[in-house]
């Protein structure tokens, strides 16, 4: 049987995943793949305990973080794309500016 | 029947609006639509302001002798809790009405003047329309402290005819002379005005009122505002309080040394305010404060002192300049002198006497010196021109009626007034009476050696100027105020049974004429002595000492001119402390300017060093900080992320273990 602990630690484990891939990789766009799989570890974890507690407010919970990440995938891409135009390159260590 | 308040009323406003609308007019449309025609506003605004001061002045003329004082509140200014309100009120008697009179029409023949002293070849000099603007603000300035009911106003005023002198002397900004003499004026007036302030507080400490009437009438009566007696040290230090502010505005010693700097202003402004108006403000306000001035009998003797004093000292020192404008300076600090002089020995009439004549004629000759000025290309200093009698005919004519009657030229108005001072002068204190007699004889010395020097000798101009008389504009006024500085005088003496001191008695009935501690001994000694020599021996010697110090003059600079020459080597020593001026503006700037100035470096010193270097130190933590942990931002995307998961990490530790 399944059960909420396995399900939380699959919701951990692609948390994690895309943690490291958030801080390893350069590539902006991976970064931002990496930014979805955490996201999507967030929203396993909102349908597991939707499903613990008999509850659709977790589901419903889940549908809007989907369209969240859609919405925020659109933003972000579209950025990425002005980043790209304006030096050629998808290395976040080029954008540096802020340096103190 | 007393006065009708209701046409005092709107004829003062009229006074005061209109020639303040001109100004308004002058200042807002001059730049950029009226430009050469200017002077129409301000010429219509000061013109109906003196048909209103003749209307006020036949109201009052026409009134019974025992209803000619009006006290007109116009609105409620200022009004307080303790009770003591401020308004804006009139006082309206003969000497308002009076001074009203000088000051409007000495102010519409100047403004009429500078219609063409104030272009060059037809064309308006830069800045045409500021200085008919300022003029304007002049006149409604003046004619407020003149019809102010309580010291409030006067004060404001005061300030007020300050701030137009100030703008005034230094209307060729672009000058540094001229700037420097606007702020010398400014703040010499301000040590007299810082006297001033001080001496209305403490009218209001003690008397708990600033309205004339109250105030007055508890001085004359000796009383304070509680009803307790009042003492004599407190009525002599509200007198001489209120004298410091005299001696800074009508330049009596020590503060004179502001006026003949003043000079660097346009001819007609030292006509109208540095000669005819404003530093006559000092006697007006004396004589307006009689019922305090004469219930100090200690006040009254400085007063009569610094007067006769300024009078003989300045006199002195115009022996020897050679500039015409600030020859004619100190002349009006001695007259100035007169004047004071005559109030501090009770004779108030006399002085405001001597006060209209030496309006007429000192304007005369301050725009007679213009009018030189403006033939000579700007040059005034009589060591450069001489013999000008042939080339400006009409301005000669008139400056020496101006100078005849400046020297006390028998039957002139300046003979009349200043004879009548010197008269009460004897009477009360000899000494100073003597020095206004060897003021008299110096005063023609000095007037008719400017006379001889610019107009008689041989023809001779500055290089590159080609002189021409003046036009109708600038010639009227001289021939007018000519008229006045010839027949002024008569309105004092028996062929009008004294008619201007009858109009001014009941102002001073209950000031200085009762409190004269002379005047019985005097009219006793009248009485007894009814002779031809007591009634015209006086004017018999001053007199005589008028035309001998014309002689003089004429035998020192027309018939013998080596012997001014011989006179300055014999005496260089003499010669050069005159030249100095005794070296007051020397001492002052040793003893006061560069002192102060010192001291300023010195906080300019502390600011600099110490002020700023404490928030030098108070700066420094956030900025140590800053530097210590600026290698915190990386600038790096990733690096805050890593930041960012630590510190979760570290929350999330202390929070589960």
């Amino acid at each position: 049987m399944i059960g909420v602990s396995e399900h939380i630690l699959l919701g951990a484990v692609l948390f994690g995943l895309g943690l490291i891939g958030f801080l390893s990789r350069r590539n902006l766009i991976v970064i931002f793949l990496s930014t979805e799989v955490m996201f999507q570890g967030v929203v396993i974890n909102a349908v597991a305990f939707a499903r613990y507690h008999r509850h659709l407010d977790g589901q419903a919970f889940a549908l809007f973080l989907l369209v969240i990440a859609a919405v925020e995938a659109g933003l972000a891409l579209g950025m990425v794309m002005l980043l790209y135009r304006q030096k050629q390159t998808l290395d976040a260590e080029d954008w540096s500016s802020m340096r103190g | 029947m007393n006065m009708p308040l209701d046409t005092i009323k709107y004829l003062g406003i009229t006074i005061l609006l209109a020639p303040l609308a001109g100004a308004v007019l002058a200042g807002a449309l001059g730049p950029k639509i009226l430009r050469g025609r200017t002077h129409w506003a301000t010429i219509l605004g000061v013109a109906a302001a003196f048909v209103a001061s003749i209307m006020l002045f036949q109201t009052v003329r026409t009134a019974p002798v025992t209803a000619r004082s009006a006290q007109v509140p116009i609105y409620e200014w200022i009004s307080s809790a303790s009770g003591a309100d401020i308004a804006v009120e009139f006082l309206v008697d003969p000497l308002t009405s009076i001074m009203l009179l000088v000051v409007t029409g000495i102010a519409l023949l100047v403004v009429i003047y500078s219609r063409d002293y104030m272009r060059h070849h037809d064309h308006p000099e830069p800045g045409y329309e500021r200085f008919f603007a300022y003029l304007g603000l002049f006149v409604f300035s003046m004619c407020a402290l003149v019809l102010g009911g309580n010291f409030i106003l006067l004060y404001l005023g005061w300030e007020a005819v300050g701030l137009c002198s100030y703008l005034l002397i230094g209307f060729y900004y672009g000058k540094p002379a001229a700037s420097a003499a606007a702020k010398k004026a400014f703040l010499v007036n301000r040590v007299g005005d810082f006297g001033f302030g001080l001496g209305i507080f403490l009218i209001y400490v003690t008397f708990g009122s600033l309205e004339y009437g109250p105030v007055f009438d508890m001085a004359a009566r000796g009383i304070t505002a509680t009803g307790e007696a009042l003492s004599s040290e407190r009525i002599t230090a509200i007198a001489l309080l209120l004298f410091c502010g005299a001696c800074g505005k009508s330049a009596q010693l020590p503060l004179h040394v502001w006026l003949p700097d003043a000079m660097e202003g346009p001819s007609p402004v030292s006509a109208l305010i540095h000669a005819a108006t404003m530093v006559t403000a000092g006697i007006y306000m004396i004589a307006r404060c009689g019922a305090i001035f004469a219930v100090s009998p200690v006040a009254m003797n400085v007063v009569a002192a610094v007067g006769a004093l300024t009078a003989l000292f300045a006199a002195t020192i115009a022996l020897v300049q050679t500039d015409m404008k600030r020859i004619l300076a100190y002349s009006t600090i001695s007259q100035l002198g007169y004047m004071v002089l005559g109030a501090g020995v009770y004779a108030a009439d006399s002085a405001v006497f001597h006060l209209f004549t030496h309006a007429f004629f000192k304007a005369l000759l301050f725009l007679g010196a213009g009018s030189v000025m403006h033939a000579m290309g700007g040059i005034i200093d009589v060591r450069h021109f001489s013999g000008l009698r042939r080339l400006l005919p009409a301005t000669f004519l008139t400056f020496v009626i101006g100078s005849l009657a400046l020297a006390g030229f028998p039957m002139l108005s300046g003979f009349f007034s200043k004879d009548e001072i010197i008269h009460h002068a004897l009477a009360a204190h000899p000494i100073l009476g003597g020095m206004g007699l060897l003021t008299a004889l110096l005063t023609a010395f000095y007037t008719f050696r400017m006379v001889f020097l610019a107009f008689f000798g041989p023809q001779r101009v500055p290089e590159g100027v080609h002189p021409h008389e003046s036009g109708s504009w600038m010639l009227v006024p001289l021939f007018i105020l000519s008229i006045g500085a010839i027949g002024a005088g008569y309105f004092g003496t028996g062929v009008t049974h004294k008619a201007f001191h009858h109009f001014l008695e009941p102002v001073f009935a209950n000031t200085f004429a009762s409190r004269n501690p002379h005047h019985a001994a005097s009219h006793a000694a009248e009485a007894a002595h009814a002779s031809f020599w007591a009634d015209y021996g006086l004017m018999l010697i001053s007199g005589t000492l008028a035309i001998l110090g014309i002689l003089a003059a004429y035998l020192i600079y027309v018939a013998q001119p080596w012997l001014a020459g011989l006179a300055k080597a014999t005496w260089p020593a003499a010669h050069r402390v005159l030249w100095k001026k005794y070296y007051v503006d020397e001492a002052y700037q040793a003893g006061i300017v560069d002192p102060l100035r010192q001291s300023g470096r010195v906080c300019v010193g502390l600011d600099d060093y110490f002020i700023d270097g404490l928030v030098w130190i108070v700066t420094a933590v956030p900025r140590g900080l800053g530097y210590a942990l600026r290698f915190v931002q990386s600038g790096l995307l990733q690096g805050y992320a890593l930041s960012m998961v630590a510190g979760l990490a570290v929350i999330l530790l202390w929070v589960f273990w």
